[in-house]
Formats: structure tokens, sequence, C-alpha cells
């Protein structure tokens, strides 16, 4: 049974249409890329898994169970499974590192607050930042915060992961550091879904790379298919474009 | 010309000059603290409120804010009577000078109400926050922050502006002063001290605020 199963989503942005009829499944473990033009709906996709936007139709289950968009209750349940890592970090500016991680085992789940102190801090420790736990996110490097926000992800425990353009905002030298923490949750196998302009990180370590355009999904495959030998005129001419730089 | 300053002749009056800050305290503190409340519904009412309330809170805005707050305070103490609303000196001033806030402080608090980040709501609502936890923990703390510098000015400016009550007869520090003028016709050495007790009053205020700003908010930068 796979881990995800997008079956035949459908989702708009007020009457345009956005997602069309996507259809994605997902193995426990894998990592998959997403790929694709701007505008393609990459990112819409990820917003509606986590329930930020409503899909018009489809399906969508985790590990055989129907995920339930509809109700706020519902959707509070959904949020145990997915966690979700933007391009802008978009941390909690009044809080501390430490604070980001652990506000939401701690208010959502109503967990211990020192148990979930003592976990936030192997967390923190583990993107390799135990010595920036009482730093503010103003205080810190656009690496920094994002390996926070990653941290801040995982204090959930999900499931699946969700990575939007994670290296985008940074500077070059910061992307690397980033990277490796992607690195380690893959060895981990965590399941993820990653969007992502960096090719060659793509490539190493996606087990399937999806390759969007216009909101529908035109080609699956693994790297050595999206990257060598495209099967579709589309994709074959994004990764032309895109390797060429 | 030679004047010699002579403050021994004020010296007796200064506890009754003090009995006027503390006045011209309670005035400044009442009108923000109403002025505030004005402020935030209004706001609010802007930001969250139907389509509708906005005209009403416009005008409301608009008005007090082109119109001189004296001229405002004259309608409420001379032209009200004539309706069959009688307001006290005091009463007037308070009113006139928190409604006056108020208009400052719905268009300061709207900024606040436009500067909430967005991005920082979603994050709370794929973390599974309630829309409740979502206002108390990220919105509110974040509004806040942002309106502390701006509010803790207002009430800096509505301190001196008590001043105003005087001319309605309340006698606060400038009433007293003018009145002691009248009597020992020292005038510069009384309008000195006068000056000084406004400065005690808001450097005090204005040191309370940067500790409260400092210590809550995270906010570095200094009154002085
Ligand atoms: N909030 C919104 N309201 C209306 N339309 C939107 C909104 N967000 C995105 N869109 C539209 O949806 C389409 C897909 O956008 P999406 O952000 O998913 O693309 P993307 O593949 O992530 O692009 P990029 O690589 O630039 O991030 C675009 O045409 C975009 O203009
Ligand atoms: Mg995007």
């Amino acid at each position: 049974m796979p881990h995800l199963a997008i079956d035949n989503l459908n989702a708009d942005y007020g009457a345009t249409p956005i997602l069309r009829d996507v259809d994605l499944s997902v193995e426990r473990g894998e990592i998959v890329a997403i790929i694709g033009p701007s505008g393609s709906g990459k990112s819409t996709l990820l917003r509606v898994l986590t329930g930020l936007l409503k899909p018009r139709s489809g399906r969508v289950e985790i590990a055989g169970e129907v995920v339930n968009y509809t109700s706020a209750a519902a959707l509070r349940k959904v949020r145990d499974r997915f966690a979700i890592v933007f391009q802008q970090y978009n941390l909690f500016q009044n809080m501390t590192a430490l604070r980001n991680v652990t506000i939401a085992p701690t208010i959502v789940k109503k967990r211990n607050a020192a148990e979930v102190e003592r976990e936030a801090r192997a967390l923190l420790e583990k993107v390799g930042l135990s010595h920036r736990i009482d730093a503010y996110p103003d205080e810190m490097s656009g690496g920094q915060q994002q390996r926070v926000a990653i941290a801040r992800a995982l204090a959930l425990k999900p499931e699946i992961l969700l990575l939007d353009e994670v290296t985008s905002a940074l500077d070059p030298e910061l992307v690397a550091e980033v990277l490796d923490t992607i690195r380690t949750l893959a060895s981990e196998g965590m399941t993820m879904l990653i969007v992502s302009h960096e090719m060659a990180f793509v490539r190493e370590v996606a087990t399937k790379v999806v390759f969007m355009a216009d909101g529908r999904i035109v080609e699956v495959g693994p790297p050595a298919q999206i990257f060598d030998a495209p099967q579709t005129e589309r994709c074959a001419e994004f990764v032309r474009r895109i390797l060429r730089h | 010309m030679s004047y010699t300053l002579q403050f021994g002749q004020v010296t007796p009056y200064l506890g009754y000059l003090a009995g006027g800050a503390w006045l011209a305290l309670q005035l400044a503190a009442i009108a923000f603290v109403l002025g505030w409340a004005i402020g935030l519904g209004c706001a609010s009412t802007l930001h969250y409120g139907p389509r509708w309330a906005r005209w009403p809170i416009r005008a409301y805005v608009v008005f007090f804010l082109n119109t001189p707050l004296l001229v405002q305070i004259f309608f409420l103490y001379f032209a009200l009577p004539d309706w069959g609303i009688l307001l006290g000196s005091f009463q007037a001033v308070v009113l006139g000078m928190s409604l006056n806030a108020g208009a400052y402080l719905t268009e300061i608090q709207r900024a606040g109400f436009n500067s909430i980040r967005q991005a920082e709501v979603e994050a709370a609502e794929t973390l599974g926050f309630t829309r409740v936890q979502s206002i108390r923990y990220v919105v509110l703390p974040h509004i806040l922050k942002v309106l502390f510098p701006p509010l803790s000015n207002q009430y800096i400016i509505l301190t001196m502006t008590t001043s105003i009550a005087a001319i309605f007869g309340v006698e606060e520090l400038t009433g007293r002063t003018y009145n002691i003028n009248a009597q020992t016709f020292r005038s510069l050495e009384i309008f000195s001290i006068a000056a000084l007790y406004y400065v005690v009053l808001t450097l005090i205020a204005s040191a309370a605020l940067y500790a409260v700003g400092r210590y809550f908010f995270r906010i570095k930068r200094s009154p002085f």
C-alpha cells in the first residue's frame, strides 16, 4: 500500500482551476522531487495537501486512510500527518528558536512541557543549532532560520514532510547546510515531497521526480529518466533549459 | 533691562503645582485608555467588521483628525447643553481628548492590523493551531510589538495636550501655574517650574514605557 496516494485531485483559486487531475503515488520512505516552471502549481499542490487550500474534488489517502479536508476539526487531524516548510521559513518572529519548536507540541498536542523541550533541544541539535537555541529569528541567518523551521515541522512527528523551495531564499553559501539537513532526514527514511530547483540535489536524493506544468503532472520517473531521457517534449525542454544554467 | 530671578516667592506653591501635575497625569491616562479602547474597537471593525460599519468610522476619524481639539471641546462644553447634555469642564475635556485620541489611535492601530504577517498565521494553521491560539500566540504579540512605540508616543503627546484643560477652568498643571502667575507675577520662575514638571511627567512615562517595551517586546530603541 502506498504511503501517500493522490487520486484525481483538482483545486482552484477562485474560479481559476490551478490543479487538474493530479494523480501521484508515494511509497513509504520515498523522496519525491517536484519540478516544473513557475506557476505550474507545485506550491499549490503542497498547500492542498496540508489543508491550506480546499480541493474541489479528488482524494488523498495516507496509508490507506482517506484524508478529510472538509471541517476545521478534521483539518487539525491532517496537520498531524503532513508538515510543511516554506521558502520564507515563516518562523514566529516573537519567539526564540526553541519556542518556535516547542510551541505546537505544547499547545496543540498539550504534551508535557519538559518532555517537549527535551525533544526540541534534540531536534535543534540534529539540525546543527544547539548553540542558537535562545536566538530570535531576526538574530539568525536565513540558513539557520530555515533549519529551525525544519525542526519546528518535525516537532509534531509528521508522517510526511513537505518542503517548498526551502533553499530558494538563501544565499548560495547557506544552501549546503540546509541540504545536509534534508539528506539526514532522507537517510532516516522520512517520506518527503520536495519542490526544488537544486537539480544536482534532486538527482542525488530523489527516488522519483515529478514534472508539473499548467497544474498537471506531465511526467513522472526516476531522476535518470527525467534528466537524461525525458519522455515528453515539455519535460525535455524544461530540463534542457534548467540544466543549461 | 534686568530681571532678578526670585524662586523664593514661588516655592510655597510647589505642592499646589504638584497637585496640578497629578491631575494632568490622570487626564492623560484616562484619555489614553478611553482613546485606546475606541481606537481598538474602530480599527478591528475596519479590519474584520462588515462593510457598512466602515463608513461611520471613517467619518468619525476624518472629522476628528481634521478639526482642532480645542474646537471639539468647545463644542462638547458649550454646544451640547443646547441639546440638554450638560458636561462639567473636566468631563468635557476628558471626553474631547478621548474622542480626539480615539481617532488618532484608530489610524495607528489600523496600521497594526495591516502589518499582520499572513505567512506566520498560515504557519500556525499548518501546525494545527486553532484560530484563537493563532491570535493569542502569533497575531497579538506581533501587533502589540508593532504598536508599542506609536502608542507610547501618543501617550506622551496626550500628557502635554492636557494643558488645554486650563482654558475650561480645570485646575491641572497649566491652570494652577496660571493662577500662581496672577497672584505673584513671577512669570519666568513659575512657568519654568511648570515646564520642569511637564518634563518630569513625560520623562518618567518615557522611561517606564522604554523598560516595558524592552522587557516585553525586545524594542531596543532608546526613548531619549
Ligand atoms: N493566492 C492566490 N490567489 C490566486 N491565484 C494564485 C494564488 N497563489 C497562486 N496562484 C496562481 O496559481 C498558479 C500556481 O501557482 P503556484 O504558486 O502553485 O506555482 P508554483 O509552481 O509553486 O510556482 P513557483 O515556482 O513560482 O513557486 C499560478 O498561476 C498562480 O498565479
Ligand atoms: Mg511555489
